[in-house]
């Protein structure tokens, strides 16, 4: 029988691309995990209800709410936060989106904004305003305004599409 | 670390291993799904089991299967797992609505058909009452082998079902039924909806019904059958305004849960509406 105890080295994650060992006992929520033990705090750990989305990361490609996923049942599975969305200097394209149609304002809710957009992206076929809300109704705003958001991914999709 | 859980976990790969984990642990012992209601046991002031054993990654507890008489669902298919695979199988849709707008979309990545039925102080599970129209059936799985019940019955023994034991796959018997799953959030997302309305109905060729299942999720602490309004709606045409009627005179019939989204007698208010919008879109659907 293999049992992960919360014994130090026991947790292995793969984060972004990169192995990473965990201490912290499997049951923590993953979202403390990539905040205080590897220093990723582009999730926010907001509500921890799973609710308000802050929190989102990609999971196998999937958005989770990173705070009710307990870091044990991360393992084997590709996780990945709003910090593997930009390379080095350069911002996504997303990124870039909702940057030049000056729609991030606090920034609490952005990363998981940015992550469902990206699973959002990667797996629609036909990108479209109405799914596009359907896919960010987890995501709450408090600031900035769903339409602006929803215009700066729009933009987007219709610069793939320019000739 | 701003939250630590205290227990272990044990990542089950195989029901066999799952069912040998929970034996050994007994009473300390659980099993573990989605963990989207778990992992929130912190914050309804309860205290988490000592040791989980995660289900969620055993494949033969992920495969949704639809043959000629019965679709059978793994206790580890998730919500958006189900809104995909069922959207095609029009005696299941109430399930597939169900499944489609529960919770947000992050939480429907993960959020198991065997959680929702296993979260006894859950009122607002929204596959539950589907599940009852539909007369579903639980299959459980134990040490001694498996056994299956009738979901109501299921929802009437989960909060004391003996150590070891767990759900293995819910099963839906088909049937020419038109089914239809309605709900009052007070949002689009981010809430637990004040009312939740399952319907499921059998016509006949002149378009009279000939039975009626409705199931009503959220007003009291356990979604339950409304088998009074259930008699109304039978032999007759599917008329939602007589429907929303009758209805209104059954609505005595529940003890109604007070909660912070909405007071007890408001969930019950609005039932004759939900009725009216079920049946107005069964029979469209029909």
């Amino acid at each position: 029988m293999r049992v992960q105890t919360a014994n130090p080295m026991s947790l292995h994650l793969k984060i972004n691309g990169e192995d990473r060992v965990s201490i912290s006992d499997p049951l923590t929520p993953l979202v403390d995990v990539l905040r205080d033990e590897f220093f990723l705090t582009g999730a926010k750990v907001v509500c921890r209800e799973g609710f308000c989305g802050a929190c989102i990361v990609l999971l196998d490609g999937r958005p989770v709410v990173s705070c009710l996923m307990p870091a044990g049942m991360a393992a084997d599975c590709d996780v990945r936060t709003v910090e593997s969305l930009a390379s080095g200097d350069g911002l996504s394209p997303l990124q870039r989106a909702l940057e030049q149609h000056d729609v991030v304002q606090c920034g609490m809710c952005f990363p998981g904004i940015l992550m469902s957009l990206t699973s959002y992206f990667e797996h629609a076929h036909s990108p479209n305003r109405e799914d596009m809300k359907a896919a960010l109704v987890g995501n709450i705003c408090r600031c900035t305004g769903y339409e602006r958001i929803l215009d700066a991914a729009l933009s987007l999709v219709q610069s793939f599409e320019a000739p | 670390m701003s939250t630590t859980a205290e227990g272990r976990l044990y990542v089950a790969r195989t029901v066999h291993d799952a069912v040998a984990a929970l034996s050994d642990r007994g009473p300390e012992g659980a099993p573990l799904a989605g963990a989207t209601w778990i992992m929130r046991t912190p914050l309804r002031q309860e205290q988490h089991k000592p040791f989980y054993v995660a289900i969620s990654k055993i494949e033969a507890l992920r495969q949704l299967t639809v043959h000629d008489r019965e679709i059978s669902i793994g206790a580890c298919v998730t919500h958006a797992e189900l809104a995909s695979q069922l959207s095609s199988v029009p005696d299941c849709r109430a399930l597939a609505l169900a499944a489609s707008n529960a919770a947000n979309p992050a939480i429907r990545q993960v959020a198991t058909i065997g959680g929702n039925l296993c979260a006894a102080n859950f009122a607002a599970a929204d596959l539950v009452p589907a599940l009852l129209c539909l007369d579903a059936e639980i299959e459980l799985e134990a040490s001694g082998g498996t056994e299956r019940i009738a979901v109501s019955r299921f929802l009437d023994i989960r909060a004391s079902l003996k150590p070891g034991h767990f759900v293995r796959r819910v099963i839906v018997a088909r049937a020419p039924r038109h089914s239809v799953h309605v709900r009052l959030p007070l949002r689009k997302a981010g809430d637990y909806p004040v009312a939740i309305l399952s319907l499921a109905v059998t016509l006949d060729a002149s378009g009279i019904v000939n039975s009626a299942k409705v199931a009503v999720g959220s007003v009291e602490l356990t979604a339950r059958r409304w088998q009074e309004l259930e008699a109304d709606l039978i032999n007759r045409p599917l008329d939602p305004q007589h429907a929303a009627d009758k209805a209104e005179s059954h609505c005595g019939a529940f003890q109604a849960r007070d909660g912070v989204e909405a007071p007890g007698w408001y969930r019950v208010k609005v039932l004759p509406s939900l009725v009216r919008k079920a049946v107005r879109a069964l029979r469209e659907q029909a």
